[in-house]
């Protein structure tokens, strides 16, 4: 049985990845989530500064996922040095999240995570809860465009634009492309809100967090759906997976690896040995061989 | 580990009332809190507690019964200044627990130590050691008499205890760790909570010694369940709150090498 699957440019050995946010902090962080059997990695969002991030709470519980509001912690991008030194031999690719409010900012990064030779870039441009930083970016095609197209043209690795429940989705997607982009991680988190009842008050000490897990699901089903019929492009698709099968349906919906994240939250970092072998079992019951095969199945 | 599911539950907040509030000394209080809600807390593990419109902080309750929980804060902040300042009747919010506590499952004699407010989740175990009937001794350091916090209370438990003093103002004057030495050999466990240097200084007697122990570490914790990252111990990559806070020997010396 045959795992792997091709991103692009990119090959994983299975295609669970981690997505961006989820402990990518520090190189030790992703060796020891690497460990666990993913297919690839994705960093937590790099800036120029270093971001100390907001006051807890950070995090709130509602009935059908998470609310986040991390404020996109993270020591400065030129950390990234010695993750990529600590991560030198761990033979999976890993994808360097980025963010910014700026083109300049994008391509100054872009360029050092190029040079210290990580496999891929993600730009970050659709983080709902830090103004000016992503979300408003991925809502302006054109300022879209300027982005992708500034990094793209001076980096020699793959691409990948993270969107959000944007305006225009397509709109998004399309300038992306036209910007150079190899392909589209959808989604990120979605701009939510929860309140105490009893403290009645919003828990996130932000008020507004992105909502992840189950909930969003279905919403990032229909988003990569529709990506892959209009432009049959790589896609890692992200957006609560909580067991095998939603790997699997996102993958019959167009995407070529898929992240996971907030279900180690619940189920802890061993959530990806369940996943992977729940895929096999689907495979062998089912009669695939390659996994690779059912990429965009649904969507013929 | 970072193995184990959590019930989905634990990440909601619920909440408790202040019944009674103690002052060991200017800066430690103990709040004793009705809780509204059960949930299961072993020694060790620990809540997020919640002041609506401030910050969230990690605590280790010094005592949990099922329906009384208690919390020994230190002001060091703005946040656990205004924890200060409550009264009783305020409610606290919290949700958890969470990370692993200590584990009891073997029958043997116990050393537990705990140094300055690190006496907290020392103490809730020293009553769960006692309903065992396992052989124990209650050791606190404290820089000054004024800063035992729970010294009469293991007395009151029937242990063996031990007050170490900085300035020799009361019991033993010395380091908690350098009386820990003398004692060490009559014991098969070691379970500890408090100041970095101190625990890492148990580690290296523990290892020397062949006692098996379990340390409570601490750190800036921020989404509790170990996603964000933000509590990761020294550069193991291990979470303080999802793989911690409580640590064996085993998992330390792995990690952290020849300490």
């Amino acid at each position: 049985m045959d795992l792997r699957v091709k991103l692009g440019r990119l090959e994983f050995r299975n295609p669970v990845i981690l997505a961006s946010g989820i402990l990518g902090l520090s190189g030790s962080q992703l060796r020891r989530v690497c460990e666990y059997g993913f297919g690839g990695l994705t960093t937590k969002s790099y800036t120029i500064e270093a971001r100390k991030g907001y006051d807890t709470p950070i995090l709130a519980y509602v009935k059908c996922g998470l609310l986040n509001a991390v404020g996109l912690e993270n020591p400065g991008y030129r950390e990234l040095a010695r993750v990529k030194e600590s991560l030198k031999d761990i033979g999976i690719p890993i994808i360097v999240s980025i963010a910014g409010s700026k083109v300049d900012e994008f391509t100054t990064i872009a360029s050092y995570v190029d040079e210290l030779g990580f496999d891929a870039i993600e730009l970050n441009l659709s983080c709902p809860h830090v103004e000016g930083m992503g979300l408003e970016l991925g809502d302006d095609p054109n300022y879209v465009y300027k982005i992708v197209s500034g990094v793209s043209s001076i980096v020699s690795i793959p691409v990948y634009v993270k969107i959000g429940l944007h305006r225009d989705i397509m709109a998004t997607v399309g300038k992306s492309l036209d910007g150079g982009a190899e392909g589209i991680t959808a989604i990120n988190t979605i701009r939510a809100l929860a309140i105490d009842v009893y403290a009645r008050k919003p828990v996130l000490s932000n008020i507004y967090g992105g909502l992840s897990g189950p909930a969003i699901h279905p919403i990032a089903v229909r988003i990569v759906y529709d990506i892959y019929r209009e432009y049959r492009i790589p896609i890692i698709g992200v957006g609560g997976v909580s067991s095998w099968d939603d790997v699997i349906e996102f993958i019959l919906a167009g995407a070529s690896a898929v992240g996971v994240g907030t279900v180690i939250a619940y189920k802890g970092l061993d959530v990806v040995r369940e996943i992977l072998d729940g895929i096999k079992t689907y495979m062998v019951d089912e009669g695939f061989k390659e996994l690779s095969g059912l990429i965009g199945y649904a969507n013929k | 580990m970072h193995l184990k599911g959590y019930d989905i539950n634990i990440l909601r907040f619920t909440w408790g009332v202040i019944e009674d509030i103690l002052s060991h000394s200017e800066s430690i209080k103990s709040f004793n809190i009705r809780v509204r809600e059960h949930r299961h807390i072993n020694p060790g593990q620990f809540i997020m507690l919640w002041i609506p419109g401030l910050e969230e902080i990690p605590l280790s309750p010094s005592y949990y019964d099922g329906s009384l929980m208690r919390i020994t804060v230190m002001r060091r902040g703005p946040t656990t200044e205004a924890i200060h300042k409550l009264q009783i009747g305020d409610r606290v919010f919290y949700r958890g627990p969470f990370g692993n506590g200590f584990n009891l499952s073997n029958k043997g004699r116990y050393l537990l130590v705990g140094g300055g407010y690190g006496a907290s989740p020392i103490i809730y175990v020293a009553h769960r050691i006692r309903e065992y009937g396992y052989e124990a001794m209650y050791v606190e350091g404290v820089k000054t008499r004024s800063d035992a916090l729970f010294i009469d209370e293991a007395d009151s438990l029937g242990l063996n205890t031990a007050l170490v003093t900085e300035d020799g103002s009361s019991g033993i004057k010395g380091l908690v760790t350098d009386y820990i030495k003398e004692v060490i050999s009559e014991y098969d466990y070691l379970l500890g909570c408090g100041p970095e240097g101190m625990l890492l200084k148990l580690l290296e007697l523990c290892n020397r010694y062949g006692v098996e122990c379990q340390l409570s570490f601490e750190a800036i914790v921020k989404c509790g369940v170990g996603i964000c990252g933000s509590c990761e111990l020294y550069d193991t990559g291990l979470l303080v709150c999802r793989d911690g806070p409580v640590f064996n020997s085993k998992m330390l010396s792995s990690y952290l090498g020849g300490v």
